[in-house]
C-alpha cells in the first residue's frame, strides 16, 4: 500500500476551499445565502507541528468533520437565526508565548466565540488573554483547572481520575489478580496518573511489587524498563498514561521478554498494530479506556455522540491510521458548546458558559455528566460522569461497561487525594 | 540472576545500535570536520525507508534494510555535494547547514506519513530464549550482527586499503593528503556515504524495534553527542568503547534504579570526563 | 547632523511600530524584542571565537531565578530581573570551569551537554522548579505610574516600550563593550590565538568574561520573558529554540551589531507572519529550513552584508567594492 505517499489531505483540503469560495460567489445573491451568511467562529489553538502535533491536529481534522456535518443539517440554531460554524486554527507549537499571540489573534482579530486547546504547558501561556478578554476555553488537561481559571472548562475528558474505572473493572472481573507494577514517562501526563493508578489499586486491594518506574520522555529503548517490571512475576503490568510511541514498544517487549499476566492502561492507540507485534492471544484481555467508535455499546440512548460509528467509518476513511482518542474529543467538546450555545440562544462566552453550567450538570459523549471537580482542582469545571471499559477481545476493542467515577470518588476520594499530594499534583500544590 | 544476564543482553543491544550511529557521526566529523546535527534524522530516514518499503510495499525486510542503507547513503552524498563541499572552508556554516537539512527531512516526513507513528510489522517473532526469563529475540541479534560485522568491515577498509588509507589521511591533515594528491572530493564522498548509512542502517533495522515518528531523531542525537564525547570527537575506537560503556550503565541504571537517573548519571559521566580529560577518552588531537 | 537625524528616525519609528500592528503582531514584537537581546548577548559571546548551545538555557537561568526571587522572597520584579541576571552570570562562571578547558566544537558540544544537564535538573527537583510543568504565575511587573499615563505592562505596547528601554540600553553597553579595548582584546582572542596569548593575555581569562557578560545579558531576556508570559517550563528553552538563535545568528551575520538582530526580525516575520498569513501554517518547518540552507549557501555573510553593500553604493565617493569573490 503506497497510499500514504500520495499527499490527499492538502490537495484535498486546497480543493475543498477552491470549490467552496466558488460556490459562494455563484450564489451570493439568493436569499438562503445570505440566510446562510452568519458565521460563528471557533478557534483551535493547539500544536500543529513539532513532536506534540499527534495531540492537535488529528483533533482539529476531528472538528472539520463535525463542523460539515454540523453546516449541513442547518448550521446552529441561535435566538436571531442559524449560524454556519468556521473553525479557525492557530498552530501554538506547544509553547506558551506562541499561545498567547495565537489567543490574541483568534479571539481580537479572528472574532472567536470559543477556543479550543490541548491546554498543558501552552494554557498559562493564554490564561492571561483569557482573564482579559473573558473568552471562553477548553482545555483536554483537567490539571490546568484551579480556582482562578474561571473561564477554562475540561468537558471531554477528566485525566487521569477516570483510570480508576478500569481497575475497578479488572478488580471484579480478575479477583485473583493481586500484584502489579508500573511504569510512566515523568512529564504532566504520566505523574497525575501514576497517583490515580496507585489510588485505584490501593482501593482494589492490590499489591503494588514495586515503587511506579518513572523514564524519560526520550526513552526509545524500553528492554531494560521492562526486564525491571517483571523480574517478580507481577500479575498486572500497568502503562498507566503513556503515549502510543512508548506504549507499542513496551508492549512489544512485554510480549518478547515472556510475560504472560494481565496489561492495563489508559491508551491502546492503533491497537490492532500491537496486536501484528505480538500475537492475537498475547493482546486478549487487555484493558484500556478509550474505545473505537464503531463500537455497537455506543449506540445506546444514554451516548450524546451522534452517530458515532459514521464518525468513526468518515474519520478512518479521510485520515487512514490516524484514529486516535484526541480524534473523537475536541468534537465532542463542540456538541456539548453547540448544546450551550442553542440553549442560550447565544455565542457570547458568559451566556454559553452560564448554559453549559446550569444545573449542575451537561451531556457528555458518554453521557450526562456531572460538573465536579472542587475537591481535586479547586473549582468545579471538569465534566464527569461515566466511563467505559474497554478491553481487547479477539483482536478487536469492545467496551465492556460504562462505570461512574463520581461513584468510586465517593467511597476512595481521600485515598485519591492522598496520592496526588504524594505526588504533588494538587492545584494548591502545583506551582 | 536471570534478571543480571537479561540486563547485559539488553545492554549488547543498545550499545551496537549506539556504536552504529556514534561511528557514523565520528566519521563525518573526522573527515569533513563538521558536527552533523542532522545525524538523528538520517537515522529517522532509514527507519522510514522501511516502512515504505517493507510496511507499505511489502518488499522483504532485509532487502528494505539494504534499500534503507542505500537511500540513506545517498542522502549523505547529497549533503556532502551540495552542502558541506560548498561550505567547506565555514564549519559553522556547515553546521547551520546541516540543522537546516534536519527540518526539511523532519518537515518532509510530517508530509509524506503524517504526524503520527508509523506502523512496521515484525520482521520475525523468533526469540533465542536462554531460559523463562532471558530471552534475545532475532531482530534485535540482527542489529548486533550489523553493527560488529559493518563496523568491523570498516576497520579492515581504513586499515588495510588505500582508500582507507587517504581517508584517514585527509581526517588528520586534509592539505597534507592533498599534496599527496588524494583527491578531497573523493575521501568527504566515501566518509558521507558510510558515515550516512551506518545511521541509516541502524534506523532501518531497528524500525519494527521502536517508535517511528518524524521526531524520532531527537532523543537519539543526544545520545550520540554523549558518546562521541566520552570516546573523543574525532576517535573511531572512542565511539565504540564509549557507546558499550555507556549502553552499559545506562540499561543497569535503569533496570537496578530508574530512568530518569540513568540520563543524570550518563550526563554525569560525560562532565567528569570533560573535567578530566576534556578530548574524551581516546581524544587526542585538537582539531578545532 | 545627518546621523542624528537618522537616529531620531529611527526612534521615532520604534516608538510608533507598534500602532501600526494588530493585537496579535504587537505579540509577536514584544517577544521579538526579547529575542532581540537574546540574539545580541550571543553575539557578544561569539567574538572571542567560541560558538555555545547553551545560551538559551543560560536565558532559562535568568528566567527561573528572577521568577522565583520574586516569588519566595517577594522582591520587587525589577530588582529581581536584576538579580536573575546576576545569577545567569554566576551559572555562567562556574560552568565556564570544565567548559573552557574546551574549544571549537568540544565547546560547542560540551555546552550543550551542559545546558542538558540544566534543563535535567529542573525536570527533576519538583521544589523549587516545578518539575517538567515549570513555574506558573509568575507575577508580572508592576504597573508604572507617570501621574500624566499609567503603563500597564500586561498590555503588548506597554510592555514592548519597557522592552525596548531595557533592550536598547543593553544594546548601547554591549556596543560601548566592544568598542573599548576590553572588545578590542575579545577580537584578539578571537583572530590571534596564540599571538593574543604570546602578547601576554590571559586567553582563557577574556574568553570567560564574554561568557559571563553575554550570559548576564541573556539571563535578562529571560526575565523579561518570564515576568510577561507569566509561565516558563524546561520546554521552553529547549535545544529547538537554541536552534532559532544559532540560526537568526547566521543569517543576519556576526560582524556587526546590527547584523544577528536583522537575522531574528526577518525570519521572525517570514516564520511568525508571512507564512501563517498566506495560508502555510504547516508547511513552515520545511520552508524555514530550506531558507536556512539557502541563506548559508549563498549569502554566506549574512544578511549585514547586503546592507553593507547597499550603504556603499550610497556613498558614491568612496571606490566601489569588488565584486563579491566568486566560488572557487
Amino acid at each position: 500500500m503506497i497510499r500514504k505517499l500520495r499527499l490527499p489531505r492538502l490537495s484535498r483540503r486546497r480543493f475543498l476551499g477552491g470549490t467552496a469560495a466558488l460556490g459562494a460567489a455563484a450564489s451570493g445573491l439568493t436569499g438562503r445565502a445570505l440566510a446562510q451568511d452568519k458565521v460563528v467562529r471557533i478557534g483551535f489553538l493547539a500544536p500543529l507541528t513539532g513532536p506534540v502535533a499527534a495531540w492537535g491536529k488529528p483533533g482539529l481534522d476531528g472538528c472539520r468533520i463535525w463542523g460539515e456535518w454540523v453546516n449541513e443539517a442547518g448550521g446552529i440554531e441561535l435566538s436571531d437565526g442559524a449560524y454556519q460554524v468556521e473553525f479557525v486554527s492557530y498552530d501554538n507549537e506547544y509553547d506558551p508565548a506562541k499561545a498567547r499571540t495565537g489567543a490574541t489573534k483568534l479571539i481580537r482579530e479572528d472574532g472567536v466565540s470559543f477556543v479550543m486547546m490541548l491546554g498543558g504547558d501552552t494554557w498559562p501561556g493564554a490564561q492571561p488573554v483569557a482573564d482579559k478578554t473573558g473568552m471562553l476555553f477548553s482545555t483536554l488537561l483537567p490539571s490546568d483547572l484551579s480556582p482562578d481559571t474561571t473561564t477554562l472548562v475540561a468537558p471531554a475528558e477528566v485525566h487521569p481520575v477516570y483510570n480508576v474505572t478500569g481497575v475497578e473493572w479488572l478488580a471484579e472481573n480478575h479477583p485473583d489478580l493481586k500484584t502489579a507494577v508500573m511504569c510512566a514517562q515523568d512529564d504532566a501526563l504520566g505523574l497525575p496518573s501514576v497517583a490515580t493508578y496507585l489510588a485505584a489499586f490501593e482501593a482494589a486491594g492490590i499489591e503494588m511489587q514495586q515503587e511506579p518506574i518513572l523514564f524519560d520522555p526520550a526513552t526509545t529503548d524500553f528492554a531494560p524498563v521492562v526486564t525491571k517490571m517483571i523480574a517478580d512475576n507481577p500479575d498486572i503490568v500497568c502503562l498507566d498514561t503513556a503515549y502510543a510511541d512508548y506504549v507499542h514498544p513496551i508492549v512489544e517487549q512485554l510480549f518478547q521478554q515472556g510475560y504472560d499476566g494481565q496489561i492495563i492502561s489508559c491508551t491502546a492507540d492503533f491497537y490492532e498494530q500491537m496486536i501484528e507485534k505480538t500475537s492475537k492471544e498475547f493482546m486478549e484481555g487487555f484493558i484500556f479506556q478509550f474505545p473505537d467508535f464503531d463500537d455497537p455499546a455506543l449506540n445506546q440512548d444514554f451516548i450524546n455522540f451522534p452517530d458515532p460509528n459514521r464518525f468513526y467509518e468518515v474519520y478512518t476513511e479521510r485520515h487512514p491510521g490516524e484514529w486516535g482518542a484526541v480524534s473523537w474529543e475536541y468534537a465532542s467538546i463542540m456538541d456539548l458548546w453547540k448544546a450551550a450555545a442553542e440553549k442560550a440562544g447565544s455565542a457570547e462566552p458568559d451566556a454559553v458558559l452560564a448554559a453549559m453550567k446550569e444545573g449542575g450538570s451537561g451531556p457528555h459523549a458518554f453521557g450526562t455528566a456531572q460538573w465536579w471537580g472542587e475537591d481535586l482542582f479547586g473549582i468545579d469545571t471538569a465534566l464527569v460522569g461515566n466511563w467505559p471499559v474497554v478491553v481487547i477481545q479477539d483482536g478487536k476493542a469492545r467496551i465492556q461497561e460504562f462505570r461512574s467515577i463520581p461513584d468510586w470518588y465517593d467511597q476512595h476520594g481521600e485515598l485519591l487525594k492522598k496520592h496526588m499530594a504524594d505526588y504533588g499534583q494538587m492545584w494548591d500544590q502545583r506551582a | 540472576m536471570d534478571l543480571l544476564l537479561q540486563t547485559g543482553l539488553n545492554a549488547v543491544y543498545a550499545a551496537s545500535y549506539m556504536a552504529l550511529i556514534a561511528v557514523g557521526l565520528v566519521l563525518i566529523f573526522g573527515v569533513m570536520g563538521v558536527i552533523n546535527f542532522a545525524h538523528g534524522e538520517l537515522f529517522m530516514a532509514g527507519a522510514y525507508a522501511v516502512v515504505a518499503l517493507y510496511a507499505d510495499l511489502a518488499v522483504p525486510f532485509l532487502l528494505a534494510v539494504a534499500g534503507g542503507l542505500l537511500f540513506v547513503g545517498v542522502l549523505g552524498l547529497v549533503m556532502e555535494r551540495a552542502l558541506f563541499r560548498p561550505l567547506r572552508d565555514n564549519p559553522l556554516g556547515g553546521l547551520v547547514a546541516s540543522i537546516g537539512f534536519l527540518l526539511v527531512l523532519q518537515a518532509l516526513a510530517v508530509l509524506l506519513f503524517g504526524v503520527r507513528m508509523e506502523h512496521v510489522p515484525p520482521a520475525t517473532q523468533e526469540i533465542i530464549a536462554f531460559s523463562e526469563r532471558v530471552r534475545f529475540p532475532l531482530q534485535r541479534l540482527w542489529v548486533v550482527i550489523a553493527a560488529i560485522v559493518l563496523l568491523s568491515g570498516l576497520w579492515l577498509f581504513l586499515k588495510k586499503t588505500r582508500l582507507g588509507w587517504a581517508l584517514r589521511a585527509s581526517a588528520q591533515d586534509p592539505e597534507a593528503a592533498a599534496l599527496q594528491g588524494i583527491s578531497i572530493n573523493q575521501t568527504a564522498r566515501i566518509a558521507m556515504f558510510i558515515g550516512a548509512a551506518l545511521a541509516g542502517v541502524a534506523g532501518a533495522l531497528s524500525a519494527p524495534l521502536v517508535s517511528v515518528n518524524p521526531h524520532m531523531g531527537h532523543s537519539v542525537i543526544i545520545t550520540a553527542f554523549i558518546v562521541i564525547i566520552v570516546g573523543g570527537i574525532g576517535s573511531l575506537e572512542g565511539a565504540v568503547v564509549a557507546a558499550i560503556v555507556y549502553a552499559f550503565i545506562h540499561t543497569f541504571v535503569t533496570t537496578f534504579w530508574d530512568g530518569v537517573i540513568a540520563d543524570i548519571v550518563g550526563l554525569t559521566l560525560m562532565l567528569l570526563v570533560l573535567i578530566v580529560k576534556p578530548t574524551g577518552l581516546f581524544g587526542t588531537a585538537d582539531r578545532a | 547632523m545627518l546621523k542624528v537625524l537618522g537616529w531620531l528616525v529611527l526612534i521615532a519609528a520604534l516608538i510608533g511600530v507598534p500602532h501600526v500592528l494588530s493585537f496579535s503582531q504587537q505579540e509577536i514584537l514584544v517577544f521579538l524584542t526579547i529575542n532581540v537581546l537574546l540574539v545580541a548577548s550571543y553575539r557578544l559571546l561569539t567574538l572571542t571565537g567560541e560558538w555555545s548551545l547553551a545560551h538559551v538555557v543560560i536565558m532559562g537561568v535568568g528566567a527561573y531565578a528572577s521568577a522565583l526571587y520574586s516569588r519566595h522572597f517577594g522582591i520587587w520584579v525589577p530588582v529581581s530581573a536584576g538579580l536573575g541576571a546576576l545569577t545567569a552570570c554566576a551559572v555562567a562562571l562556574v560552568l565556564s570551569f570544565p567548559l573552557f578547558r574546551m574549544k571549537g566544537f568540544y565547546f560547542l558540544i560540551g555546552s550543550f551537554a551542559a545546558g542538558e544537564i540544566i534543563r535535567l535538573l529542573w525536570k527533576r527537583f519538583r521544589e523549587p522548579f516545578g518539575g517538567p510543568k515549570g513555574l506558573k504565575r509568575i507575577e508580572g511587573m508592576p504597573d508604572l505610574d507617570l501621574g500624566f499615563y499609567t503603563f500597564d505592562f500586561f498590555e503588548p505596547v506597554a510592555y514592548y516600550y519597557l522592552c525596548l528601554v531595557v533592550v536598547g540600553a543593553s544594546l548601547w553597553v554591549m556596543w560601548r563593550i566592544e568598542r573599548s579595548p576590553v572588545g578590542l582584546t575579545f577580537q584578539a582572542v578571537h583572530w590571534q590565538d596564540k599571538l593574543a596569548e604570546a602578547a601576554g593575555v590571559n586567553v582563557r581569562a577574556w574568553r570567560t568574561l564574554a561568557f559571563v557578560i553575554a550570559s548576564g545579558f541573556a539571563g535578562l531576556s529571560g526575565a523579561l520573558l518570564a515576568h510577561y508570559i507569566g509561565t516558563i517550563n524546561p520546554n521552553s528553552f529547549e535545544v529547538e529554540h537554541m536552534v532559532f538563535v544559532l540560526t537568526w545568528a547566521i543569517v543576519g551575520g556576526t560582524a556587526t551589531l546590527y547584523g544577528p538582530i536583522l537575522g531574528a526580525i526577518v525570519l521572525t516575520v517570514l516564520n511568525d507572519i508571512l507564512l501563517r498569513e498566506i495560508g502555510l501554517e504547516q508547511w513552515r518547518p520545511l520552508i524555514y529550513g530550506l531558507v536556512l540552507i539557502a541563506s548559508v549557501l549563498f549569502l554566506p555573510k549574512g544578511l549585514e552584508s547586503v546592507v553593507q553593500r547597499a550603504t556603499r553604493a550610497a556613498r558614491p565617493a568612496e571606490p566601489e567594492p569588488k565584486p563579491q569573490e566568486a566560488r572557487p
